[in-house]
């Protein structure tokens, strides 16, 4: 799942540079031919491209964060003991039950994150990327710990029985025999949250963060001519972001599938 | 084997007495929490003007508990206009969930067993899913204007003002969306051969989809209405981008005016858990309720 | 000859699904108050043969007639068709969400247009008839299978059919509960309803059947009356079958 996720991503990003470059240039040719709000939009491209390399990333990042937090966060639900589990279990109804909007706001307004994560003075982002990342990554978290909570007790208790009986200890037995079948069986949950964390960067608008969503409101409070033209160009951006890449993971989760087991 | 045995008994029991003091102090804090909702919106909009305190007024003085904590003060200042705009959330909320339910079932019944109309189902769902509510909302919002056409209507806090009706709109487009897809799970879910039986004793397609497949279906898809209403809960927080004035709108304003961030949106957050935990509640009670007896383990307790 | 009227008949009917042939040339009638017992290995065409009586499987060729329905023309009300022909499925299909009461009254009233009190009271009867007089507000869940099986038989009662087909009513039920099925069967036949039955129950054929079927790869094998065909089948397969179906279920 990991390395298909880096995989989709890097392609993303790579074609994304070649079409910005390729838009960009369309954009001093062709653009003036076109009725003038068009026309807007298409001189524009670049920087709605702009945004979307930060969407892409954005959401890249936020599910990595997601799955890193979320997997040990599901286990311990399963397999931790009491106190361990009901403390993940009330953190992820904080996460789970409180509006993305505001979990941003107080990422960004409330916590000094980029203080405890200063991840910009390494890499080139800014304090908003980081706070979005936060944010939407535990969020994700809350809820990939439900899911993969879910796909490993769903693993059948006679593998755990069978995995002891030849030997394993409780954590090798569920290192090598449990997380392997619930991890394939995660995928069509994580296809879900991948959606779901996609749309939701353009809530990011909230804390200023120059994502897709939030240029173009810049480009059509700009131009108020222009707001259906940009608003229906970016709807159909995500469109083709969540249907082609769960396309794509649902190809590969065909792909990989165990025989003869069914999803 | 003996060993994992006896541990899991001790926690048993140990969820058991947790479980029995949780629950009451669940029920104790549901009954705090919408009573006193209750209380501030009965109070704006149902008293004789001169009874009671006027909306966005505390029944309690903050200076009075400032003695006991300066945070209970800034909660009693501030918590009754955030819970005025709760109201709306409420509103937005129930009210999408409802109208969403309304096509969500023709909908999810034309993309199982249609033939075009299925075609035209599933690109309804799939387009709506697969892009940001907020963005439906600016198309509605922005593109359309559609708050022009509810322009004149009354608005005097209780009944909404023209752009409520425009998120309403957006709400319901969306959840009809995602509620058409848990009952068309849930249809599905449904053995097909029970429709085949309901054929054999001689009724229609559609009388056996009406009385056989649809009530096994519904109640299969209650999980996902406690999801959806969670959603829209949280959710109905965009409403915030198109102007509406509703919980994280308010709140929003107010942390602007005093900068207070950190203490409003603790208490923002803390009211849509509130909500949220309270739908979940009482989904799960729904389903208790309409559980079938003797099938699956909904039944128990 | 000429006023020889059979309730159902069956004339070169064939069937296939894609290369596979299910049924070729099966010709048949059925007089009122007959119950043909039809046997055969597993895909031999039984149960499409059945499903084609009630129409929930089209033939490729060949007619079906019941009484006045002409089953196989293409413009016929199949509800109505269903109205006459009751059917009991092999895994019972009670509907789950209904009791027993009303997984009986649903067809009495959305189909027969009984009132809600002239429902319950004839389902009430015909639940009384299988014994389940004292389950009416179970819900199938909590019925055992042999209940929930004669609550399907009491669900096709009900709409009075002219010819009731069961689709192995026994073969998923656990053995000891199969004597409480084929008992209510066996007093139907001795009450004249006519039933077209699919099963391996060779004490029911023997009790209760006038006639046997024996089906191999689509096409009746052999036909007769079910002693004669259980104690000298003419043909090879018949024998080794019925054979086979003793020592399984270990009758004499």
């Amino acid at each position: 799942m990991l390395p298909g996720t880096g995989v989709v991503g890097a392609v993303a990003v790579g074609s994304l540079e070649l079409s910005i470059r390729t838009i960009a240039q369309l954009g001093s040719d062709t653009c003036g031919s076109l009725p003038p709000d068009v026309a807007f939009v298409c001189e524009n491209a670049g920087y709605l491209a702009g945004g979307l390399v930060l969407t892409i990333a954005l959401t890249i990042a936020s599910l990595l964060v997601g799955l890193v937090a979320g997997f040990p966060a599901g286990a311990i639900e399963v397999y931790g003991g009491r106190y361990a589990s009901l403390a993940v279990e009330a953190v992820g109804t904080v996460f789970r039950g409180t509006p993305i909007v505001v979990i941003l706001i107080f990422a960004y307004f409330v916590v000094p994150i980029t203080d405890w994560f200063p991840i910009q003075r390494v890499l080139p982002v800014g304090g908003a990327f980081v706070a979005a990342v936060v944010g939407l990554g535990l969020r994700s978290a809350a809820y990939q710990s439900q899911l993969f909570r879910g796909t490993l007790q769903s693993v059948d208790e006679g593998q755990m029985e069978a995995a002891r009986a030849v030997g394993l200890s409780k954590l090798g037995a569920i290192r090598h025999v449990i997380v392997p079948q619930a991890l394939r069986r995660s995928v069509p949950g994580f296809q879900n949250e991948f959606t779901i964390v996609l749309k939701d960067t353009s809530v990011a608008i909230a804390i200023g963060l120059a994502e897709l969503f939030t240029r173009s409101q810049d480009l059509f409070v700009q131009r108020t001519t222009a707001v259906t033209e940009v608003i229906l160009l970016i709807s159909a951006v995500y469109f083709v972001m969540t249907f082609g890449t769960n396309r794509a993971l649902e190809y590969l989760n065909d792909y990989y599938a165990i025989p003869g087991e069914s999803t | 084997m003996s060993e994992t045995g006896a541990t899991r008994t001790t926690a048993d029991t140990g969820r058991v007495v947790s479980g029995s003091l949780g629950r009451w102090l669940t029920i104790a804090g549901g009954v705090l929490f919408w009573g006193w909702l209750l209380a501030r919106w009965l109070n704006n909009w149902f008293l004789p003007a001169g009874v009671g305190v006027p909306p966005g007024e505390s029944f309690l003085d903050p200076a009075a508990v400032a003695p006991i904590s300066d945070s209970l003060a800034f909660a009693v200042e501030y918590l009754p206009q955030l819970a005025d705009a709760a109201w709306l959330t409420v509103v937005l909320t129930v009210v999408s969930i409802v109208l969403g339910f309304v096509f969500a079932v023709p909908v999810s019944v034309a993309r199982v067993y249609g033939t075009y109309s299925s075609t035209v189902s599933l690109a309804f769902t799939e387009l709506i899913r697969g892009t940001p509510l907020l963005a439906q909302l600016f198309v509605l919002y922005y593109a359309l204007n559609l708050s022009t056409l509810f322009r004149g209507l009354p608005d005097d806090g209780f009944l909404p003002s023209a752009v409520v009706y425009v998120a309403i709109i957006g709400f319901t487009i969306n959840s009809v969306a995602y509620q058409a897809e848990y009952i068309r799970s849930a249809l599905l879910s449904v053995d097909r051969e029970q429709l085949t039986a309901a054929r054999a004793i001689g009724l229609s397609q559609r009388q056996g989809i009406r009385h056989v497949v649809l009530p096994q279906a519904l109640r299969f898809a209650i999980p996902g209405w406690s999801n959806e209403l969670v959603y829209l809960i949280k959710y109905s927080s965009l409403a915030a981008f198109i102007t509406v004035p509703e919980l994280f709108n308010v709140a929003r304003s107010i942390a602007a005016d005093n900068f207070a961030y950190t203490g409003i949106f603790a208490l923002v957050a803390v009211l849509y858990l509130g909500l949220v935990i309270s739908a979940s509640k009482l989904m799960a009670g729904v389903e208790r309720r309409v559980a079938i007896p003797g099938l699956g383990g909904t039944a128990s307790q | 000859m000429s006023d020889y009227d059979p309730l159902l008949t069956v004339e070169s009917v064939s069937k296939r699904y894609g290369d596979e042939r299910v049924l070729n040339d099966v010709s048949f009638t059925m007089d009122r108050g007959d119950v043909t017992v039809m046997m055969g290995p597993s895909g031999s065409g039984k149960s499409t043969l059945l499903r084609c009586v009630n129409r929930l499987t089209e033939v490729d060729s060949g007619e079906i007639r019941l009484g006045d329905h002409r089953v196989t023309d293409p413009g016929i009300d199949v509800d109505a068709l269903r109205r006459d022909v009751g059917m009991v499925f092999q895994d019972i299909n009670l509907f789950t969400h209904l009791t027993a009461l009303k997984n009986v009254t649903l067809g009495l009233r959305e189909v027969r247009g009984f009132s809600t009190d002239d429902a319950r009271e004839a389902a009430t009867e015909q639940l009384e008839r299988v014994g389940l007089g004292d389950q009416l507000d179970s819900y199938p869940g909590e019925l055992s299978g042999g209940q929930k099986q004669r609550v399907g038989i009491a669900r096709a009662l009900a709409m009075e059919p002219e010819l009731l087909l069961f689709d192995e009513p026994t073969s998923a039920l656990d053995p000891e509960l199969v004597g409480e099925v084929t008992a209510v069967m066996a007093d139907l036949a001795a009450g004249g309803m006519t039933m077209l039955v699919v099963t391996h129950e060779k004490g029911f054929a023997r009790e209760a059947a006038t006639d046997a079927l024996f089906l191999d790869a689509g096409s009746i094998a052999e036909r007769g009356p079910p002693a004669q065909l259980f104690e000298n089948p003419e043909n090879e397969r018949t024998a080794e079958f019925l054979d086979r179906v003793s020592t399984v279920s270990g009758e004499p």
